[in-house]
Protein backbone atom coordinates (compact mmCIF):
# COMPACT_ATOMS: atom_id res chain seq x y z
CA UNK A 1 0.00 0.00 0.00
CA UNK A 2 1.14 3.47 -0.96
CA UNK A 3 2.72 4.85 2.54
CA UNK A 4 3.60 8.89 3.22
CA UNK A 5 7.55 9.19 4.28
CA UNK A 6 5.73 9.82 8.11
CA UNK A 7 4.22 6.01 7.45
CA UNK A 8 6.72 4.55 6.54
CA UNK A 9 8.98 5.91 9.43
CA UNK A 10 6.04 4.90 11.99
CA UNK A 11 6.15 1.70 10.45
CA UNK A 12 9.20 0.46 10.71
CA UNK A 13 9.09 1.78 14.38
CA UNK A 14 5.85 -0.16 14.87
CA UNK A 15 7.80 -3.15 12.87
CA UNK A 16 4.13 -3.42 10.93
CA UNK A 17 2.53 -0.84 8.51
CA UNK A 18 0.57 1.54 10.84
CA UNK A 19 -2.85 2.70 8.93
CA UNK A 20 -3.94 6.71 9.82
CA UNK A 21 -5.87 7.36 13.33
CA UNK A 22 -4.38 4.50 14.91
CA UNK A 23 -3.36 4.64 18.05
CA UNK A 24 0.77 3.31 18.65
CA UNK A 25 3.47 2.92 20.82
CA UNK A 26 6.35 3.75 19.14
CA UNK A 27 9.59 3.46 20.54
CA UNK A 28 11.96 6.56 19.29
CA UNK A 29 15.47 6.05 18.09
CA UNK A 30 16.98 8.89 20.07
CA UNK A 31 14.97 10.71 23.11
CA UNK A 32 15.95 14.53 23.67
CA UNK A 33 15.21 16.45 26.61
CA UNK A 34 16.97 20.08 27.40
CA UNK A 35 18.22 21.31 30.51
CA UNK A 36 15.68 23.12 31.64
CA UNK A 37 13.41 20.13 32.25
CA UNK A 38 16.19 16.93 33.76
CA UNK A 39 15.78 18.16 37.07
CA UNK A 40 11.80 17.50 36.37
CA UNK A 41 11.75 14.42 35.01
CA UNK A 42 14.01 12.86 37.38
CA UNK A 43 11.66 13.92 40.50
CA UNK A 44 9.36 12.43 38.34
CA UNK A 45 10.94 8.90 38.19
CA UNK A 46 12.24 9.12 41.59
CA UNK A 47 8.09 9.62 42.70
CA UNK A 48 7.35 7.24 40.61
CA UNK A 49 10.00 4.29 41.74
CA UNK A 50 11.83 4.36 38.62
CA UNK A 51 15.78 3.92 39.28
CA UNK A 52 17.07 3.00 35.67
CA UNK A 53 15.91 4.81 32.26
CA UNK A 54 14.29 2.44 29.31
CA UNK A 55 17.00 3.07 27.47
CA UNK A 56 19.46 6.13 29.05
CA UNK A 57 21.61 5.25 25.57
CA UNK A 58 19.21 6.90 23.46
CA UNK A 59 19.01 9.99 25.86
CA UNK A 60 20.53 13.06 24.67
CA UNK A 61 20.46 16.17 27.22
CA UNK A 62 21.26 19.65 25.35
CA UNK A 63 22.14 22.79 27.51
CA UNK A 64 20.97 25.61 25.29
CA UNK A 65 18.20 27.44 27.30
CA UNK A 66 20.45 28.61 29.68
CA UNK A 67 23.87 27.52 28.85
CA UNK A 68 25.25 30.68 30.79
CA UNK A 69 23.92 30.36 34.44
CA UNK A 70 23.16 33.81 35.32
CA UNK A 71 22.07 33.31 39.19
CA UNK A 72 23.06 31.08 41.70
CA UNK A 73 19.35 29.11 41.28
CA UNK A 74 20.80 28.60 37.29
CA UNK A 75 24.30 27.28 38.90
CA UNK A 76 22.56 24.67 41.15
CA UNK A 77 20.28 23.70 38.26
CA UNK A 78 23.12 23.29 36.06
CA UNK A 79 25.23 21.25 39.10
CA UNK A 80 22.03 19.02 39.54
CA UNK A 81 21.54 18.15 36.28
CA UNK A 82 25.32 17.06 35.70
CA UNK A 83 24.78 14.61 38.97
CA UNK A 84 21.51 13.56 37.54
CA UNK A 85 23.20 12.94 34.10
CA UNK A 86 26.12 10.89 36.14
CA UNK A 87 23.11 9.02 37.85
CA UNK A 88 21.71 7.22 34.63
CA UNK A 89 24.93 6.70 33.08
CA UNK A 90 23.81 8.99 30.08
CA UNK A 91 26.71 9.19 27.19
CA UNK A 92 25.02 11.86 25.07
CA UNK A 93 25.03 14.56 27.80
CA UNK A 94 26.22 17.82 26.27
CA UNK A 95 26.68 20.54 28.88
CA UNK A 96 27.16 23.77 28.64
CA UNK A 97 29.94 24.86 25.67
CA UNK A 98 29.21 21.50 24.39
CA UNK A 99 27.47 20.84 21.15
CA UNK A 100 24.95 23.80 21.45
CA UNK A 101 21.40 24.09 20.70
CA UNK A 102 19.65 20.74 20.75
CA UNK A 103 17.20 21.06 17.61
CA UNK A 104 20.71 21.88 15.66
CA UNK A 105 23.83 20.45 17.15
CA UNK A 106 22.49 16.62 16.57
CA UNK A 107 21.87 16.87 12.98
CA UNK A 108 25.80 18.37 12.69
CA UNK A 109 26.94 15.53 15.03
CA UNK A 110 25.71 12.89 12.90
CA UNK A 111 23.07 11.84 15.67
CA UNK A 112 19.95 12.27 12.35
CA UNK A 113 19.14 10.32 9.36
CA UNK A 114 16.52 10.02 7.19
CA UNK A 115 14.22 7.66 8.39
CA UNK A 116 14.83 8.16 11.99
CA UNK A 117 12.15 8.07 14.55
CA UNK A 118 12.62 10.72 17.65
CA UNK A 119 10.64 11.77 20.93
CA UNK A 120 11.74 15.14 22.22
CA UNK A 121 10.85 17.30 25.31
CA UNK A 122 10.30 20.84 23.31
CA UNK A 123 8.31 21.49 20.78
CA UNK A 124 10.65 22.72 18.02
CA UNK A 125 12.44 19.24 18.02
CA UNK A 126 10.91 19.10 14.72
CA UNK A 127 13.65 20.58 12.96
CA UNK A 128 15.32 17.50 12.67
CA UNK A 129 12.56 16.82 10.11
CA UNK A 130 15.13 18.75 7.72
CA UNK A 131 17.20 15.14 7.39
CA UNK A 132 14.02 13.58 6.74
CA UNK A 133 13.45 12.26 10.33
CA UNK A 134 10.30 12.52 12.08
CA UNK A 135 10.78 14.00 15.54
CA UNK A 136 7.51 14.41 17.53
CA UNK A 137 7.27 17.16 20.44
CA UNK A 138 5.96 16.03 23.91
CA UNK A 139 5.82 17.68 27.19
CA UNK A 140 5.33 15.88 30.26
CA UNK A 141 4.57 12.66 29.18
CA UNK A 142 8.42 12.49 28.29
CA UNK A 143 8.56 11.19 31.63
CA UNK A 144 6.22 8.29 30.09
CA UNK A 145 9.55 7.42 27.46
CA UNK A 146 12.33 7.89 29.67
CA UNK A 147 10.13 4.87 32.06
CA UNK A 148 9.04 3.04 29.35
CA UNK A 149 10.03 3.26 26.39
CA UNK A 150 7.38 4.79 24.41
CA UNK A 151 3.95 6.95 25.07
CA UNK A 152 0.72 6.72 22.62
CA UNK A 153 0.10 8.53 19.55
CA UNK A 154 -2.11 8.78 16.76
CA UNK A 155 -0.63 8.00 13.61
CA UNK A 156 -0.95 11.59 11.71
CA UNK A 157 -2.37 12.37 8.47
CA UNK A 158 0.10 14.32 5.80
CA UNK A 159 -0.12 18.21 4.34
CA UNK A 160 2.00 18.18 1.19
CA UNK A 161 3.78 20.99 0.09
CA UNK A 162 5.32 20.92 -3.16
CA UNK A 163 8.24 23.88 -3.21
CA UNK A 164 8.04 25.69 -6.56
CA UNK A 165 10.07 28.91 -8.25
CA UNK A 166 13.01 30.38 -6.78
CA UNK A 167 13.68 33.21 -4.15
CA UNK A 168 13.99 36.81 -4.91
CA UNK A 169 16.46 38.72 -4.16
CA UNK A 170 16.44 39.72 -0.34
CA UNK A 171 13.83 37.63 0.64
CA UNK A 172 15.03 34.53 2.72
CA UNK A 173 13.09 30.76 3.66
CA UNK A 174 12.30 32.43 6.95
CA UNK A 175 9.47 34.67 4.99
CA UNK A 176 8.83 32.12 3.07
CA UNK A 177 7.81 29.63 6.20
CA UNK A 178 6.43 32.79 7.60
CA UNK A 179 3.96 33.32 4.84
CA UNK A 180 3.19 29.69 4.14
CA UNK A 181 2.01 29.50 7.96
CA UNK A 182 -0.60 31.88 7.67
CA UNK A 183 -1.16 31.31 4.34
CA UNK A 184 -2.09 27.23 5.37
CA UNK A 185 -3.47 27.81 8.69
CA UNK A 186 -4.34 26.26 11.64
CA UNK A 187 -7.33 24.50 10.47
CA UNK A 188 -5.64 22.54 8.29
CA UNK A 189 -2.79 21.88 9.86
CA UNK A 190 -3.46 21.02 13.12
CA UNK A 191 -2.28 17.14 14.45
CA UNK A 192 -0.79 16.58 10.74
CA UNK A 193 2.83 16.36 9.56
CA UNK A 194 3.61 18.60 7.42
CA UNK A 195 5.97 17.19 4.41
CA UNK A 196 7.92 18.84 1.94
CA UNK A 197 9.16 17.99 -1.52
CA UNK A 198 8.35 19.28 -5.27
CA UNK A 199 10.56 20.93 -7.89
CA UNK A 200 11.99 23.52 -5.90
CA UNK A 201 13.55 21.40 -3.14
CA UNK A 202 16.57 21.23 -5.07
CA UNK A 203 17.26 25.04 -4.30
CA UNK A 204 16.67 24.93 -0.69
CA UNK A 205 20.00 24.14 1.29
CA UNK A 206 19.81 21.94 4.96
CA UNK A 207 19.65 25.48 6.93
CA UNK A 208 16.98 26.39 4.91
CA UNK A 209 15.25 23.15 5.66
CA UNK A 210 15.20 23.53 9.34
CA UNK A 211 13.90 26.89 9.14
CA UNK A 212 10.90 25.75 6.66
CA UNK A 213 10.73 23.03 9.31
CA UNK A 214 10.48 25.18 12.47
CA UNK A 215 7.92 27.58 11.64
CA UNK A 216 4.89 25.20 10.78
CA UNK A 217 4.67 24.18 14.93
CA UNK A 218 3.13 27.50 15.52
CA UNK A 219 0.08 26.28 13.84
CA UNK A 220 -0.25 22.89 15.46
CA UNK A 221 1.25 20.50 13.43
CA UNK A 222 2.74 17.27 14.81
CA UNK A 223 5.82 17.77 13.05
CA UNK A 224 7.51 18.52 9.67
CA UNK A 225 9.79 16.06 7.87
CA UNK A 226 11.61 16.60 4.11
CA UNK A 227 11.75 14.12 1.52
CA UNK A 228 15.40 12.67 0.82
CA UNK A 229 17.36 13.87 -1.73
CA UNK A 230 20.96 14.85 -3.04
CA UNK A 231 21.14 17.86 -0.77
CA UNK A 232 20.32 15.84 2.10
CA UNK A 233 22.71 12.84 1.34
CA UNK A 234 25.44 15.52 0.56
CA UNK A 235 25.03 16.62 4.15
CA UNK A 236 24.79 13.42 5.32
CA UNK A 237 28.04 12.85 3.86
CA UNK A 238 29.67 15.39 6.26
CA UNK A 239 28.40 14.76 8.97
CA UNK A 240 26.86 11.14 9.79
CA UNK A 241 27.80 7.35 9.14
CA UNK A 242 26.44 5.64 6.57
CA UNK A 243 23.83 3.76 5.50
CA UNK A 244 21.91 6.99 4.88
CA UNK A 245 17.88 5.62 4.01
CA UNK A 246 16.40 7.69 0.92
CA UNK A 247 12.49 8.08 2.19
CA UNK A 248 10.00 9.89 -0.17
CA UNK A 249 6.33 9.30 0.21
CA UNK A 250 5.16 6.49 -2.39
CA UNK A 251 3.09 7.70 -5.43
CA UNK A 252 -0.50 7.39 -4.49
CA UNK A 253 0.37 8.27 -1.25
CA UNK A 254 -2.85 9.57 0.67
CA UNK A 255 -2.51 13.43 1.52
CA UNK A 256 -4.94 15.63 3.86
CA UNK A 257 -4.36 18.47 1.69
CA UNK A 258 -1.40 19.18 -0.90
CA UNK A 259 -0.36 22.64 -1.49
CA UNK A 260 2.35 23.70 -4.30
CA UNK A 261 3.56 26.47 -3.09
CA UNK A 262 6.02 29.39 -4.64
CA UNK A 263 8.94 30.50 -3.37
CA UNK A 264 8.96 33.55 -5.00
CA UNK A 265 6.88 35.42 -2.59
CA UNK A 266 7.34 39.46 -3.41
CA UNK A 267 7.92 41.15 -0.04
CA UNK A 268 9.87 40.52 2.76
CA UNK A 269 7.34 38.85 5.56
CA UNK A 270 7.20 39.89 9.20
CA UNK A 271 4.82 37.99 12.20
CA UNK A 272 3.37 40.81 14.48
CA UNK A 273 2.28 40.40 17.52
CA UNK A 274 0.38 38.91 19.32
CA UNK A 275 0.60 35.32 17.37
CA UNK A 276 3.32 34.15 14.69
CA UNK A 277 1.11 33.48 12.07
CA UNK A 278 0.31 36.93 12.41
CA UNK A 279 2.13 37.47 9.03
CA UNK A 280 1.80 40.87 7.23
CA UNK A 281 4.71 42.37 4.74
CA UNK A 282 7.21 44.58 6.30
CA UNK A 283 5.77 47.57 4.40
CA UNK A 284 2.77 47.48 6.61
CA UNK A 285 5.04 47.70 9.42
CA UNK A 286 7.87 49.87 8.33
CA UNK A 287 8.85 52.91 10.46
CA UNK A 288 8.32 51.24 13.86
CA UNK A 289 10.79 52.04 16.04
CA UNK A 290 12.84 49.30 17.43
CA UNK A 291 15.20 49.55 20.68
CA UNK A 292 16.57 45.50 20.81
CA UNK A 293 17.13 43.06 17.89
CA UNK A 294 18.06 39.64 17.75
CA UNK A 295 19.62 37.14 15.37
CA UNK A 296 19.72 32.79 16.57
CA UNK A 297 16.75 31.17 18.07
CA UNK A 298 16.43 27.34 16.84
CA UNK A 299 14.56 28.76 13.43
CA UNK A 300 17.72 31.20 12.59
CA UNK A 301 20.78 30.41 13.89
CA UNK A 302 22.77 28.63 11.34
CA UNK A 303 25.83 30.04 9.37
CA UNK A 304 23.52 30.79 6.27
CA UNK A 305 21.78 32.92 9.15
CA UNK A 306 24.65 34.76 9.95
CA UNK A 307 25.73 35.20 6.63
CA UNK A 308 23.34 36.94 5.77
CA UNK A 309 23.09 39.10 9.12
CA UNK A 310 26.60 40.24 8.49
CA UNK A 311 25.80 40.91 4.98
CA UNK A 312 23.79 43.73 6.15
CA UNK A 313 26.21 44.36 9.18
CA UNK A 314 28.96 44.96 7.11
CA UNK A 315 30.52 48.21 7.48
CA UNK A 316 27.31 49.09 9.13
CA UNK A 317 26.74 50.03 12.96
CA UNK A 318 24.17 48.92 14.81
CA UNK A 319 21.92 52.26 15.77
CA UNK A 320 22.26 54.06 18.54
CA UNK A 321 19.63 52.85 21.42
CA UNK A 322 19.47 49.28 19.74
CA UNK A 323 20.79 46.80 21.32
CA UNK A 324 21.85 43.78 19.02
CA UNK A 325 22.55 40.26 19.66
CA UNK A 326 23.89 37.32 17.88
CA UNK A 327 23.57 33.44 19.20
CA UNK A 328 25.33 31.14 16.78
CA UNK A 329 23.10 28.02 17.12
CA UNK A 330 26.14 25.58 17.83
CA UNK A 331 29.58 25.97 18.62
CA UNK A 332 30.55 24.19 15.58
CA UNK A 333 28.36 27.47 13.63
CA UNK A 334 30.35 29.97 16.01
CA UNK A 335 33.76 28.79 14.93
CA UNK A 336 33.09 28.67 11.31
CA UNK A 337 31.30 32.56 11.77
CA UNK A 338 35.17 33.59 13.46
CA UNK A 339 37.01 31.66 10.14
CA UNK A 340 34.97 33.46 7.80
CA UNK A 341 35.25 36.78 9.71
CA UNK A 342 31.41 37.26 10.57
CA UNK A 343 32.09 37.61 14.12
CA UNK A 344 34.58 40.39 13.58
CA UNK A 345 31.72 42.15 11.41
CA UNK A 346 29.23 41.92 14.21
CA UNK A 347 31.51 43.04 16.61
CA UNK A 348 32.71 46.07 15.02
CA UNK A 349 28.96 47.16 14.16
CA UNK A 350 28.25 47.07 17.86
CA UNK A 351 26.70 43.67 18.41
CA UNK A 352 26.99 41.43 21.02
CA UNK A 353 27.34 37.70 20.79
CA UNK A 354 26.16 35.10 23.63
CA UNK A 355 26.96 31.16 23.80
CA UNK A 356 25.71 29.23 21.33
CA UNK A 357 21.83 27.95 22.62
CA UNK A 358 18.71 29.30 22.17
CA UNK A 359 19.52 33.04 23.45
CA UNK A 360 16.97 35.40 24.53
CA UNK A 361 14.07 33.16 22.68
CA UNK A 362 13.89 31.33 25.78
CA UNK A 363 11.96 33.11 27.44
CA UNK A 364 13.89 36.73 27.78
CA UNK A 365 16.15 35.21 30.47
CA UNK A 366 18.79 36.81 29.12
CA UNK A 367 18.58 40.25 27.16
CA UNK A 368 14.87 40.85 28.35
CA UNK A 369 12.70 43.97 26.68
CA UNK A 370 11.55 47.03 29.33
CA UNK A 371 7.95 48.32 29.47
CA UNK A 372 6.97 50.03 26.01
CA UNK A 373 10.20 48.21 23.79
CA UNK A 374 9.94 46.77 20.73
CA UNK A 375 12.19 43.82 19.38
CA UNK A 376 12.19 42.63 15.61
CA UNK A 377 14.41 39.03 15.84
CA UNK A 378 14.42 35.53 14.26
CA UNK A 379 13.08 34.02 16.93
CA UNK A 380 10.20 31.33 17.48
CA UNK A 381 7.64 33.32 19.27
CA UNK A 382 5.86 36.80 19.55
CA UNK A 383 3.47 36.13 22.37
CA UNK A 384 3.20 39.29 24.95
CA UNK A 385 6.13 38.49 27.55
CA UNK A 386 7.96 35.94 25.34
CA UNK A 387 10.89 38.04 26.17
CA UNK A 388 9.92 39.35 29.66
CA UNK A 389 7.56 42.05 29.76
CA UNK A 390 4.25 41.83 28.62
CA UNK A 391 3.89 45.44 28.15
CA UNK A 392 7.04 45.05 25.05
CA UNK A 393 6.32 44.42 20.92
CA UNK A 394 7.72 41.69 19.43
CA UNK A 395 8.26 41.35 15.45
CA UNK A 396 9.26 38.46 14.06
CA UNK A 397 11.43 38.22 10.57
CA UNK A 398 14.03 36.76 8.26
CA UNK A 399 17.78 37.76 9.12
CA UNK A 400 18.09 40.12 6.89
CA UNK A 401 15.04 42.21 7.45
CA UNK A 402 16.11 42.38 11.82
CA UNK A 403 19.79 43.24 10.66
CA UNK A 404 18.48 46.20 8.54
CA UNK A 405 16.48 47.05 11.16
CA UNK A 406 18.82 47.48 13.95
CA UNK A 407 20.78 49.64 11.22
CA UNK A 408 17.95 51.83 10.39
CA UNK A 409 16.69 51.86 14.36
CA UNK A 410 13.18 50.89 12.04
CA UNK A 411 11.42 48.21 10.74
CA UNK A 412 12.75 48.67 7.05
CA UNK A 413 12.77 46.61 4.15
CA UNK A 414 16.60 45.27 4.14
CA UNK A 415 16.72 45.52 0.10
CA UNK A 416 17.07 49.28 0.79
CA UNK A 417 20.72 47.98 2.18
CA UNK A 418 21.42 44.86 0.13
CA UNK B 1 -15.92 3.63 34.94
CA UNK B 2 -19.19 4.67 33.76
CA UNK B 3 -18.85 6.60 30.64
CA UNK B 4 -22.54 7.66 30.31
CA UNK B 5 -22.95 11.42 31.31
CA UNK B 6 -26.53 12.68 32.02
CA UNK B 7 -26.75 16.11 33.02
CA UNK B 8 -27.47 19.93 31.42
CA UNK B 9 -25.71 21.20 28.87
CA UNK B 10 -23.49 23.98 28.43
CA UNK B 11 -22.68 25.34 24.98
CA UNK B 12 -20.38 27.85 24.38
CA UNK B 13 -18.32 29.17 20.62
CA UNK B 14 -15.02 28.47 18.81
CA UNK B 15 -11.86 29.37 19.76
CA UNK B 16 -12.20 28.60 22.85
CA UNK B 17 -8.63 29.87 24.43
CA UNK B 18 -6.75 27.69 27.18
CA UNK B 19 -5.38 30.21 28.45
CA UNK B 20 -7.36 33.24 29.36
CA UNK B 21 -11.36 31.79 28.73
CA UNK B 22 -10.81 28.47 29.85
CA UNK B 23 -8.17 28.94 33.04
CA UNK B 24 -6.49 32.58 34.38
CA UNK B 25 -2.79 32.02 32.86
CA UNK B 26 -1.96 32.86 36.10
CA UNK B 27 -2.44 29.17 37.47
CA UNK B 28 -0.32 27.79 34.34
CA UNK B 29 3.02 29.70 35.00
CA UNK B 30 2.70 28.79 38.62
CA UNK B 31 2.65 25.02 36.92
CA UNK B 32 -0.32 24.66 39.47
CA UNK B 33 -2.17 21.54 39.28
CA UNK B 34 -4.31 20.56 42.11
CA UNK B 35 -8.05 20.06 41.84
CA UNK B 36 -9.63 21.91 44.20
CA UNK B 37 -7.70 25.01 43.84
CA UNK B 38 -8.32 25.02 39.47
CA UNK B 39 -12.09 23.78 39.71
CA UNK B 40 -13.30 27.45 40.58
CA UNK B 41 -12.04 29.33 38.20
CA UNK B 42 -13.03 26.93 35.17
CA UNK B 43 -14.30 29.02 31.97
CA UNK B 44 -13.62 32.40 34.34
CA UNK B 45 -12.96 34.28 30.92
CA UNK B 46 -16.01 33.19 29.30
CA UNK B 47 -18.65 32.64 32.11
CA UNK B 48 -17.72 33.46 35.95
CA UNK B 49 -20.64 32.12 37.26
CA UNK B 50 -19.92 29.09 35.43
CA UNK B 51 -18.09 27.17 37.72
CA UNK B 52 -20.34 27.31 40.73
CA UNK B 53 -23.67 26.39 38.99
CA UNK B 54 -21.89 23.60 36.84
CA UNK B 55 -22.82 20.30 38.85
CA UNK B 56 -21.01 16.70 37.98
CA UNK B 57 -22.06 14.74 34.88
CA UNK B 58 -23.03 18.13 33.26
CA UNK B 59 -21.96 18.73 29.39
CA UNK B 60 -19.73 21.27 27.68
CA UNK B 61 -20.36 21.70 24.07
CA UNK B 62 -18.42 23.71 22.31
CA UNK B 63 -16.96 24.73 18.80
CA UNK B 64 -14.28 24.59 16.68
CA UNK B 65 -10.40 24.82 18.26
CA UNK B 66 -11.86 24.14 22.07
CA UNK B 67 -8.71 24.87 24.27
CA UNK B 68 -6.79 26.46 21.47
CA UNK B 69 -3.20 28.15 22.26
CA UNK B 70 -0.27 26.92 24.54
CA UNK B 71 -1.24 23.83 25.50
CA UNK B 72 -1.35 24.14 29.56
CA UNK B 73 -3.27 21.61 31.13
CA UNK B 74 -4.39 23.73 33.82
CA UNK B 75 -8.41 24.44 32.20
CA UNK B 76 -8.57 20.77 31.24
CA UNK B 77 -7.72 20.00 34.81
CA UNK B 78 -10.56 22.32 35.71
CA UNK B 79 -12.89 20.18 33.86
CA UNK B 80 -11.91 17.20 35.58
CA UNK B 81 -12.11 18.54 39.13
CA UNK B 82 -16.15 19.75 38.12
CA UNK B 83 -16.26 16.39 36.52
CA UNK B 84 -17.86 17.20 33.38
CA UNK B 85 -17.98 15.35 30.12
CA UNK B 86 -16.74 17.16 27.42
CA UNK B 87 -18.16 17.20 23.23
CA UNK B 88 -16.70 19.33 20.98
CA UNK B 89 -16.66 20.08 17.27
CA UNK B 90 -12.49 19.96 17.16
CA UNK B 91 -9.60 20.56 19.78
CA UNK B 92 -6.08 21.16 18.75
CA UNK B 93 -3.34 17.82 19.27
CA UNK B 94 -1.80 19.53 22.55
CA UNK B 95 -5.54 19.95 24.35
CA UNK B 96 -6.89 16.81 23.58
CA UNK B 97 -3.66 15.10 25.27
CA UNK B 98 -4.22 17.55 28.33
CA UNK B 99 -7.76 15.81 28.02
CA UNK B 100 -6.95 12.71 28.13
CA UNK B 101 -3.86 13.29 30.45
CA UNK B 102 -6.57 15.43 32.78
CA UNK B 103 -9.22 12.72 32.33
CA UNK B 104 -11.54 14.21 31.19
CA UNK B 105 -14.42 12.23 28.97
CA UNK B 106 -14.67 13.77 25.81
CA UNK B 107 -15.98 13.35 21.89
CA UNK B 108 -12.97 15.20 20.24
CA UNK B 109 -14.38 15.48 16.87
CA UNK B 110 -18.11 16.37 17.07
CA UNK B 111 -18.83 18.32 13.38
CA UNK B 112 -22.03 20.68 13.45
CA UNK B 113 -22.87 19.52 17.24
CA UNK B 114 -23.45 22.97 18.66
CA UNK B 115 -26.29 23.42 15.71
CA UNK B 116 -27.99 20.70 17.70
CA UNK B 117 -27.80 21.70 21.40
CA UNK B 118 -28.47 24.34 24.16
CA UNK B 119 -27.61 25.68 27.20
CA UNK B 120 -29.77 24.37 29.58
CA UNK B 121 -31.04 20.77 27.55
CA UNK B 122 -30.69 17.78 29.02
CA UNK B 123 -28.14 15.73 27.21
CA UNK B 124 -26.98 11.83 27.56
CA UNK B 125 -23.60 11.14 26.00
CA UNK B 126 -22.23 7.51 26.07
CA UNK B 127 -18.18 9.02 25.58
CA UNK B 128 -17.56 4.53 24.94
CA UNK B 129 -20.00 4.58 21.70
CA UNK B 130 -20.13 8.45 21.18
CA UNK B 131 -23.79 8.39 20.58
CA UNK B 132 -25.73 11.52 21.64
CA UNK B 133 -29.29 11.96 23.29
CA UNK B 134 -31.09 14.85 23.05
CA UNK B 135 -33.22 14.31 25.72
CA UNK B 136 -35.19 18.01 25.63
CA UNK B 137 -35.55 17.63 21.86
CA UNK B 138 -35.94 14.08 21.82
CA UNK B 139 -32.81 13.45 19.02
CA UNK B 140 -29.82 11.31 18.59
CA UNK B 141 -26.43 12.30 17.30
CA UNK B 142 -23.70 9.61 16.63
CA UNK B 143 -19.68 10.65 16.41
CA UNK B 144 -16.79 8.71 16.28
CA UNK B 145 -15.89 7.75 20.13
CA UNK B 146 -12.40 8.37 21.18
CA UNK B 147 -10.50 5.37 21.09
CA UNK B 148 -10.16 2.79 23.28
CA UNK B 149 -6.65 3.47 24.53
CA UNK B 150 -7.48 6.83 25.15
CA UNK B 151 -10.26 5.78 27.17
CA UNK B 152 -8.32 3.45 29.41
CA UNK B 153 -6.18 6.32 30.34
CA UNK B 154 -9.44 8.35 31.45
CA UNK B 155 -10.86 5.76 32.56
CA UNK B 156 -8.30 4.95 35.07
CA UNK B 157 -7.90 8.71 36.26
CA UNK B 158 -5.77 10.47 33.63
CA UNK B 159 -1.64 10.41 33.42
CA UNK B 160 -0.25 10.22 36.49
CA UNK B 161 -2.35 7.16 37.60
CA UNK B 162 -2.23 5.61 33.92
CA UNK B 163 1.65 5.69 33.81
CA UNK B 164 2.12 3.94 37.58
CA UNK B 165 0.11 1.45 36.21
CA UNK B 166 2.18 1.09 33.03
CA UNK B 167 5.22 1.05 35.15
CA UNK B 168 3.79 -1.57 37.47
CA UNK B 169 2.54 -3.96 34.85
CA UNK B 170 6.32 -3.60 33.29
CA UNK B 171 8.36 -3.96 36.35
CA UNK B 172 9.98 -0.86 35.86
CA UNK B 173 9.77 -0.03 39.48
CA UNK B 174 12.93 -1.12 40.81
Amino acid sequence: MAQTVTEKILSRAMGRPVRTGEIIYPEPDLVTVHDWYVVNFDKALQELGVTRLYAPDKLLISTDHEPVAVSVLAAERQRQVRQIAAKYGLKHFYDTGRGGHGHVFPMELGYIKPGMFVLAYDVHANNYGALGCLAIPLVVEITDVLACGSVWLKVPETVRINLQGALRPGLTLRDVADRMIADVGADVADYTVMEFGGPALASVGIDGRVTLCNRPIEIGVKSTVFETDAVTLAYLEAHARPPFEVLRSDSGATFKATFDYDLGILEPQVAAPPTPDNVVPVSSVAGKKVDHAFIGSCANCSITDLRDAARILKGRKVSAGVRFVVTPGTQQIQARAAAEGLLAIFTDAGAMLTAPGCGPCAGGRTFPLAKGEVSINTGTRNDYGRLGTREAEIYLASPFTVAASAVAGRIVDPRELL
Amino acid sequence: MNFTYRGRCWKFGNDIGVDGDLMPLEFAMQRETRLEVLAPHTMKGVDPAFAARAQPGDIMVAGRRFAQGNPHIQGLLGIAALKLGLVVESIPRGSLRNAVNAGVPLLPSCPGVTAQVETGEELEVDFATGRLRNLTRGTQLSFAPLDKELRDIIAIGGWRPALERRIAAMGRRT
